[in-house]
């Protein structure tokens, strides 16, 4: 993905992004979502042709699936006109997100993702948004509120985001090359054996299940006893090596608890703290009485209400 | 079954991921920027969220750390903390003037 590919990718999408934008008839707007989606087809061609080594088609296709689901879900979420929709199709963002954190063996997050945003966040953002616009929303798009049908200068934020979007990929695309080497089998090997280390249970469980005669704890404590190689991780009982079965490693799961108790136990305490806090604040801000709306406010004191029509059914208190 | 250990991850790989990930940054800062009403500005805020995670979750997967995923969480908290406080000060606003136009609200960045 080298060249000035990418920059093209990025004008024709931001002119698509544009044309969906702008209030203009449903032909324009089919225009948009048809450039749109060429120039998303036009980038997983790119992609896939630049996919490293060989084609997996298990992982590679799937990136591009999900990729290309996330993105235009996300398109759409911005360009819709009734809020609810808006955050439905971010759950579908948030679903396809968790489709690519599967493929990045991120098997806990994907999971977490689902539940807490889709399943929590999410759930708050609609009571708000059907608490807010009750049935005065009719069925027609025609029927919502101006303020979200009409985007705010369009214009001006697709080329906000075209400069943002154009100084990330040229940042990424000369940055990358100065990146260290990926984490090699053995360096992987290396990790999950450290961890291993740490869990004795599992450790005695794996030896166990490996070698069911292996004499063992065969060292001394305090003595590492997990080494590893290219081939994976080893334990040497006495003149034995029993190789530890993949089925035995530590899970991702276990990799991010660990690396949640163990590295970061204060942040694990202020990330608490930072959640009673919202709720704390939350409770208060939310229990707070308005009794009187705005309009009815300027009415008693005799100035002229800021919305002349809603003034008859002023029960918002 | 044999559960298939982890294969090396390239820089193209992460290149894609990466690329993907500021694709989804822009359109909810755009989204942030082109919309009216408060509620789905919160929203693109929290798209952007979701951008940053999938960078950290595809650079901790190159490195094999598993600080990227953990800073995930820490990223899941502070949206959760985001939404609560945010949508409580939406409601109020809305108990005020009973609309979710962000325009309305002019006068508070003056």
């Amino acid at each position: 993905m080298d060249g000035l590919y990418p920059y093209i990718a990025c004008l024709s999408g931001a002119f698509a992004l544009y044309l969906l934008l702008r209030p203009g008839p449903l032909v324009v707007k089919l225009l948009g979502t048809v450039i749109g989606f060429c120039t998303l087809a036009w980038l997983m061609v790119i992609c896939s042709q630049t996919v490293p080594g060989s084609f997996e088609p298990g992982r590679d296709i799937l990136f591009l699936v999900f990729g290309a689901i996330a993105i235009s879900a996300a398109v759409r979420m911005i360009t819709h006109p009734r809020p609810v929709y808006s955050a439905l199709y971010f759950v579908m963002v948030v679903m396809s997100s968790a489709g690519l954190f599967l493929l990045l063996e991120a098997e806990f997050m994907a999971f977490a993702l689902i539940i807490v945003y889709a399943g929590a966040i999410l759930i708050t953002y609609m009571f708000v948004l059907m608490l807010a616009q009750q049935a005065s929303e009719a069925e027609n798009v025609e029927e919502a509120p101006l303020y979200d049908r009409l985007a705010r200068e369009p214009a001006s934020a697709v080329v906000v985001g075209l400069i943002l979007a154009g100084t990330l990929i040229s940042a990424m695309t000369t940055g990358l090359s100065h990146l260290p080497e990926p984490m090699d089998q053995n360096g992987m090997n290396q990790v999950h054996g450290d961890l291993l280390e740490s869990l004795p249970r599992q450790l005695n469980e794996a030896v166990i299940r490996s070698d069911p005669d292996a004499v063992w704890p065969p060292l001394e404590a305090n003595q590492k006893s997990v080494q590893w190689d290219e081939d994976g991780a080893y334990v040497v009982s006495g003149t034995d090596v029993i190789r530890i079965a993949p089925e035995s490693m530590p899970t991702n799961t276990q990799h991010v608890g660990w690396s949640l108790v163990h590295s970061f136990p204060a942040s694990l305490e202020l990330a608490g703290v930072i959640l009673l806090l919202a709720m704390f604040g939350a409770v208060v801000l939310a229990r707070r009485q308005v009794e009187y709306g705005e309009d009815e406010l300027r009415v008693e004191v005799g100035l002229e209400p800021m919305h002349p029509s809603e003034d008859g059914d002023g029960d918002q208190a | 079954m044999t559960l298939q250990l982890a294969v090396t991850f390239s820089q193209l790989s992460l290149s894609h991921y990466l690329v993907m990930s500021s694709v989804l940054f822009v359109i909810g800062l755009v989204g942030f920027l082109t919309r009216r009403n408060l509620i789905v500005m919160f929203l693109c805020t929290e798209l952007m969220f979701q951008a940053a995670a999938i960078a950290f979750v595809a650079f901790g997967r190159y490195w094999y750390d598993f600080t990227g995923q953990v800073f995930v969480i820490f990223i899941l908290t502070v949206a959760a903390a985001e939404a609560a406080l945010a949508l409580a000060l939406v409601v109020l606003l809305y108990r005020r003037r009973s609309t979710l136009n962000a325009d309305e609200w002019m006068e508070l960045s003056e």
